[in-house]
């Protein structure tokens, strides 16, 4: 029972961005996955969402290969996933943006959409009130129907939480959560993703921020150069030597 | 606005327009082929604005898909005597069958690009009905369609007919784009990659929703030739999709009545305006006054928060109004 990426390996042109790396996420298990700029943590976040294809290399999900498949499939099986610059309709309102996250669950017609007392038109009042549940819990707006592009880049991260949430997800990968937001709302974001753990979601943290991720992750992997350099409990992976040179640019400490 | 009240509202003006304007057609019958010219116009012009105004893709073929429509519907009905009440049938799917086959692989383009191939898809079409030898009729076209089944050739009923269609559409825009398959085509107009991040299938999505419009375009086209019994290749062609764009533009891409309202304001500028030649300068002065004003046409987003504004003043004191909300959905989780 696990999210993994095994032996994954992807070149653009002469750059070798992965090599050979393999990572995985158990359900209720909080995963960090740091590096500095360039080693590969968003084009291997790539290669889990569906976003990127491996030249070698694959992705299971619960023991099945589900490499070939593409993005949109990927969220139906229940790998939900927030972005490192926030997507969304900034017009629209904050309750509309949370709506969007049922949509994997939801198989519903075009015609059903379409058509007075269906289906689809009872599900819809459901739905609100679930999206403004779900915008209370993360304190998101005061007023669920105010416009999205009202909010903090803290609160848009997390409106992207609330989202992914909202697809019910098996397992929630977030891409560079905590960068650019103030402490008030990274705390806010790592109850959030605790709640999510505690709640048997496997999570994957990408982030550059060390130690958001040492403080939040039950276990690390760190990635350097497009290779995994250490891994392991927090404590160990932010004390080893490799990671300490990537970060503070010595070039190799003496033999 | 309650949710009801947002899925009603279009409808309701609609149907309200319509009574009104025929009641007036009693003291001055000529609006009743006015309203008929508009009601066609609408319902061209509705699905266009779905598809451009919430799902970002453009289309310069739906006067070429209205085309097809009416050529289907009347080949079948002068050659083959088959009656128009079934005739609608292919009318309909035709040009929809067509519109998805060639989605797939134009839909991905930029607007601009999507706009030059629709454009010269719809010269493919025109030319194809020109040179199509005695099945099209040629460049002469087509004559002698029978007239529309139960309504037959009264111009009020005519009119209620495409009027019951247009608000047939207006309906189910309106449930439409309050769904969750509404707000997914949304998700696509502002962001391919977040649409696919929640699940969409976006070619798929784009694809169907663009042979809706075009089987759509094509119903307009059976009412056009039953109604006027005659088709040719100039009636419905390039220009008129040029002009349903425009009326999409003008009236407001993003609000349901808009494509209704800019095929109105399009239809009684035709009527009153002098002189044909001076109507390409009306309307591109026109265009560029309105959107200067307002980008995304008359009755825009923007537009219509600034007419609600009086009303939402009288609502009472929101403050106190908030955490209630708050601890509903609250309620709403235990």
């Amino acid at each position: 029972m696990s999210l993994s990426a095994s032996g994954i390996s992807i070149r653009f042109g002469g750059l070798v961005a992965l090599n050979k790396v393999a990572v995985s996420v158990s359900p209720g298990e909080i995963v960090g996955l740091v590096g500095p700029n360039g080693a590969g943590k968003t084009t291997l976040f790539n290669c889990l969402t569906g976003v990127a294809q491996p030249q070698e290399g694959h992705v299971q999900l619960e023991g099945q290969d589900i490499s070939h498949l593409r993005l949109e499939h990927r969220v139906r099986l229940g790998i939900g996933r927030t972005f490192q610059t926030p997507r969304l309709d900034l017009a629209g309102s904050v309750a509309d943006a949370v709506m969007l996250g049922f949509y994997p669950r939801l198989r519903q017609s075009i015609l059903s959409a379409c058509l007075p007392f269906s289906a689809a038109r009872r599900t819809e009042d459901e739905l609100s009130a679930r999206a403004r549940a779900l915008i209370a819990e993360f304190r998101l707006a005061a007023d669920p129907d105010s416009p999205a592009g009202e909010l903090s880049l803290g609160h848009l991260r997390l409106l992207e939480v609330a989202r992914a949430l909202a697809s019910e997800p098996r397992y929630l990968l977030l891409d560079e959560p905590a960068a650019g937001i103030d402490d008030v709302d990274r705390d806010l974001l790592a109850q959030a993703i605790r709640n999510a753990a505690g709640r048997g979601l496997g999570v994957l943290l990408v982030e550059h921020n060390v130690g958001f991720v040492a403080e939040l992750s039950h276990r690390m992997v760190a990635l350097v150069g497009g290779e995994v350099v250490a891994e392991g409990k927090p404590a160990d992976v932010v004390g080893d030597p490799q990671v300490v040179a990537a970060y503070l640019g010595v070039q190799r400490v003496a033999a | 606005m309650s949710r009801d009240a947002r899925l009603w509202a279009a409808p309701a003006v609609v149907v309200a327009a319509f009574i009104v304007v025929m009641l007036l057609g009693l003291v001055r019958p000529s609006l009743h082929t006015t309203m008929f010219t508009i009601g066609l116009y609408a319902l061209i012009a509705l699905p266009l604005g779905l598809i451009y105004g919430q799902g970002g893709t453009i289309s310069l073929a739906q006067g070429s898909f209205a085309a097809v429509g009416a050529y289907t519907s009347a080949i079948l009905t002068t050659r083959y005597g088959l009656p128009p009440a079934l005739s609608v049938i292919p009318a309909v799917l035709l040009p929809a069958a067509l519109a998805f086959v060639i989605a797939r692989p134009i839909l991905r383009l930029p607007e601009l690009s999507l706009a030059l191939v629709t454009l010269s898809l719809g010269t493919v079409i025109a030319v194809g009905l020109q040179r199509g030898g005695d099945f099209t009729g040629s460049y002469v076209g087509l004559s002698g369609a029978p007239p529309l089944p139960i309504v037959g050739k009264d111009p009020v009923l005519v009119a209620i007919a495409l009027w019951t269609a247009v608000l047939l559409v207006v309906v189910m825009y309106s449930h439409f784009v309050q769904s969750a398959r509404g707000r997914a085509l949304n998700a696509i107009r502002v962001d391919r990659l977040l649409a696919e991040a929640m699940g969409v299938n976006v070619p798929l999505d784009l694809a169907t929703l663009f042979a809706v419009a075009a089987g759509i375009a094509g119903l307009a086209g059976w009412f056009y030739v039953h109604s006027i019994g005659y088709i040719a290749p100039d009636s419905l062609n390039v220009e008129t999709s040029a002009h349903i764009l425009f009326m999409v533009v003008l009236g407001g891409r993003r609000a349901v009545l808009g494509p209704i309202l800019g095929a109105a304001f399009f239809t009684f500028a035709n009527d009153f305006l002098p002189g044909a030649e001076t109507h390409g300068l009306f309307f591109g002065t026109i265009l560029v006054l309105i959107l200067l004003l307002s980008p995304d046409g008359i009755l825009s987003p923007q537009a219509l928060r600034v007419l609600q504004r009086p009303f939402a003043r009288r609502a009472p004191a929101e403050p106190t109004a908030r955490p209630a909300a708050i601890a509903d959905a609250k309620e709403a989780v235990q």
